[in-house]
């Protein structure tokens, strides 16, 4: 996993929303080259989300490509159903983006079969908002910078998405960043129990 | 700070460092043990006495992202020239180990142990629990021990003796703020029951949520270690003149089991490491605890001189104990799940019971305190309990997985 980078063992690849849209999709809808570029473009209506295995970027047991948003999520076994609300992504206390929540359904639209397969799609979300209400005035300059480099080709702009897909039955969407940083519940046990034994252990 | 490179990260945008177990230990930690040097200098080295654990964020950052969790090499420093125990005090407060020391495996066979560790806030035994983690993991390589041929076998001995044997040396340490998913059992605040019914209470919630999570965890072990700490601890009250103030009795009789397991033969016992412990179904009476007893009873009768208290080695040593009566059972039987009672069929329940049953001994111990005899203290894994003891719970000692 990873890809095009040096680092040594122990870095994996594991974007926050933030992440995604300020340094992945930002660049990418601006033709600015990613770096590290490791997210491929993958045409969403070719593959159901198992198949996307050794195209789109994997990290851990998430999927990660570019593509382009489009009205109806058609894959050749079924359609992305959105669920929930949409989410903003801030950087800095500007939005910066908008991330949809899909489940992949087999079958025909509308009648379909819900899967475990989820996907997050996030999409720039222009001009600048600040979350307090002070609109376009922007205090993150690398906005501005990059509000004015997409005035040519908003349109065009606005059409990349970033994807993330998992399959919720693998635990959540953080697999591997619960090793180690979760204590167990023996663990929790245990730190409540100490508090016992020095009750009657005043010398331990 | 730590890697960079005319003050830009070297960490790509996306990354975060979070190695695995594995990772830790067959590259970070080998490779510092054997002086080798390691790209990018991610993991630094950090002298735990001087470094609050606030701290440690800022001197461990690691790229610019948002981290939950902090990375160091420590070198073990003994406490005493002559002893085994690890100095973690800082300037603030103190490390202090809690559960059982976790042996750590790659797919192949055992790599190192893992030590899980609470900060305290100020000094013992007055500290203040913290929300303060630290896990801290030590190469432990039964080969290189020159028992591989008892891989299994090493790993019980391993969780016993190696604390003693290696308690210098290189660690990796990874230190996190604790997450708070239940209100009751994730309450840090370190303020101390007063004993009685309530406290137990709060504590068998606390054991019911193990209970109903631990499924994946080496959870038999731990129990049983905790079975070896309140064995320790009525032990202490039961020798006690005045009941409730055991703890200047302890010593005289720990003495003796410190020089006699000395050596670590005694340690080296079969192993309750099976990883599928926690998984199969079948029972086995650990009346073999019978068997098990005299001799510890006997240690425990040795002469009387008065001595340094070493809880941990009196900890390892009744947890080594259980093991091993409980390893020797499970060989004759091959069964795996450990149930302390006569009867069959052990259920959530029951297990909440023995831990009700526990704590309760635990906090109310004070009154079983003089006419009860050693024997007591075994009796406690088998069925009856000492009224005093004695709640609501008819089963009073059943451990269920």
């Amino acid at each position: 996993m990873g890809g095009a980078t040096d680092l040594p063992p122990g870095f994996h690849f594991f974007p926050s929303d933030e992440d995604l849209v300020v340094h992945f999709l930002r660049r990418k809808a601006a033709n600015l080259p990613c770096r590290p570029d490791i997210i491929p473009t993958v045409l969403l209506q070719h593959y159901n989300p198992w198949e996307l295995n050794g195209t789109a970027l994997q990290a851990g047991n998430q999927w990660y490509f570019f593509s382009h948003a489009a009205q109806s999520r058609i894959s050749p076994n079924g359609y992305w159903n959105p669920i929930g609300a949409d989410e903003t992504v801030t950087s800095s206390g500007c939005i910066v983006g908008l991330k949809k929540t899909l489940i992949f359904c087999t079958g025909e639209p509308s009648k379909g079969f819900k899967t475990n397969w989820i996907m997050h799609e996030y999409h720039l979300q222009d001009g600048g908002y600040n979350v307090s209400g002070s609109s376009t005035s922007s205090s993150s300059s690398s906005s501005r910078k990059s509000q004015r480099k997409r005035v040519h080709s908003s349109t065009e702009s606005n059409n990349w998405v970033i994807c993330r897909v998992f399959e919720s039955s693998c635990g959540s969407q953080v697999s591997f960043h619960d090793e180690g940083t979760e204590l167990s519940c023996l663990d929790e046990v245990f730190l409540s129990l100490d508090d016992y034994d020095e009750v009657s252990l005043p010398n331990n | 700070m730590s890697i960079s490179v005319n003050g830009q990260s070297c960490v790509p945008p996306g990354f975060r460092f979070h190695p695995t177990e594995e990772e830790l230990l067959n590259y970070y930690l080998r490779k510092k043990v054997a002086s080798q040097e390691i790209d990018l200098d991610v993991i630094r080295d950090v002298d735990l006495n001087k470094l609050e654990p606030w701290d440690i964020q800022e001197k461990c950052k690691i790229g610019s992202g948002p981290q939950n969790d902090w990375y160091f090499f420590s070198h073990k420093d003994k406490k005493y020239p002559t002893g085994t125990r690890t100095n973690r005090a800082t300037a603030a407060g103190f490390w202090k180990a809690t559960g059982r020391d976790k042996a750590i495996y790659n797919a192949v066979k055992r790599i190192g142990m893992r030590k899980t560790l609470v900060f305290y806030k100020g000094r013992a035994p007055h500290g203040q629990k913290s929300d303060w983690i630290m896990h801290e993991y030590r190469l432990d390589d039964p080969a290189a021990s020159g028992d591989a041929a008892a891989t299994v076998a090493a790993a019980a001995a391993a969780a016993a003796s190696s604390d003693a044997g290696q308690e210098d040396g290189w660690v990796v340490c990874r230190v996190f703020k604790k997450k708070h998913h239940h209100k009751e059992s994730g309450g840090g605040g370190g303020r101390h029951g007063s004993g009685g019914g309530g406290d137990g209470g709060k504590a068998a919630a606390a054991a019911h949520h193990g209970l109903q999570y631990s499924s994946s965890d080496d959870a038999l072990d731990q129990i049983l270690q905790y079975m070896g700490r309140s064995c320790k601890q009525e032990h202490e009250q039961l020798l006690s003149p005045q009941g409730g103030a055991g703890a200047r009795a302890g010593p005289r009789y720990l003495r003796p089991i410190d020089t006699v397991l000395g050596g670590h033969g005694f340690m080296k016992l079969p192993p309750l490491e099976s990883p599928s412990a926690a998984l199969t179904p079948p029972h086995l009476s650990a009346a073999a605890g019978d068997a098990a007893a005299p001799p510890g009873d006997d240690l425990l009768h040795g002469a009387g001189a008065s001595g340094i208290t070493d809880w941990a080695m009196m900890d390892r040593l009744v947890a080594s104990h259980l093991n091993g009566q409980a390893a020797d059972a499970a060989a004759q039987a091959s069964h795996h799940q450990l149930c302390f009672d006569d009867g069959p069929g052990a259920d959530d329940a029951d297990g909440l019971a023995f831990y009700a049953a526990a704590t309760t001994r635990l906090l109310g111990g004070g009154g079983v305190g003089g006419g009860s005899s050693d024997d007591d203290l075994w009796s406690f894994t088998r069925s009856s309990a000492p009224a005093a003891a004695a709640t609501s719970t008819e089963r009073l000692s059943h451990v269920s997985l």
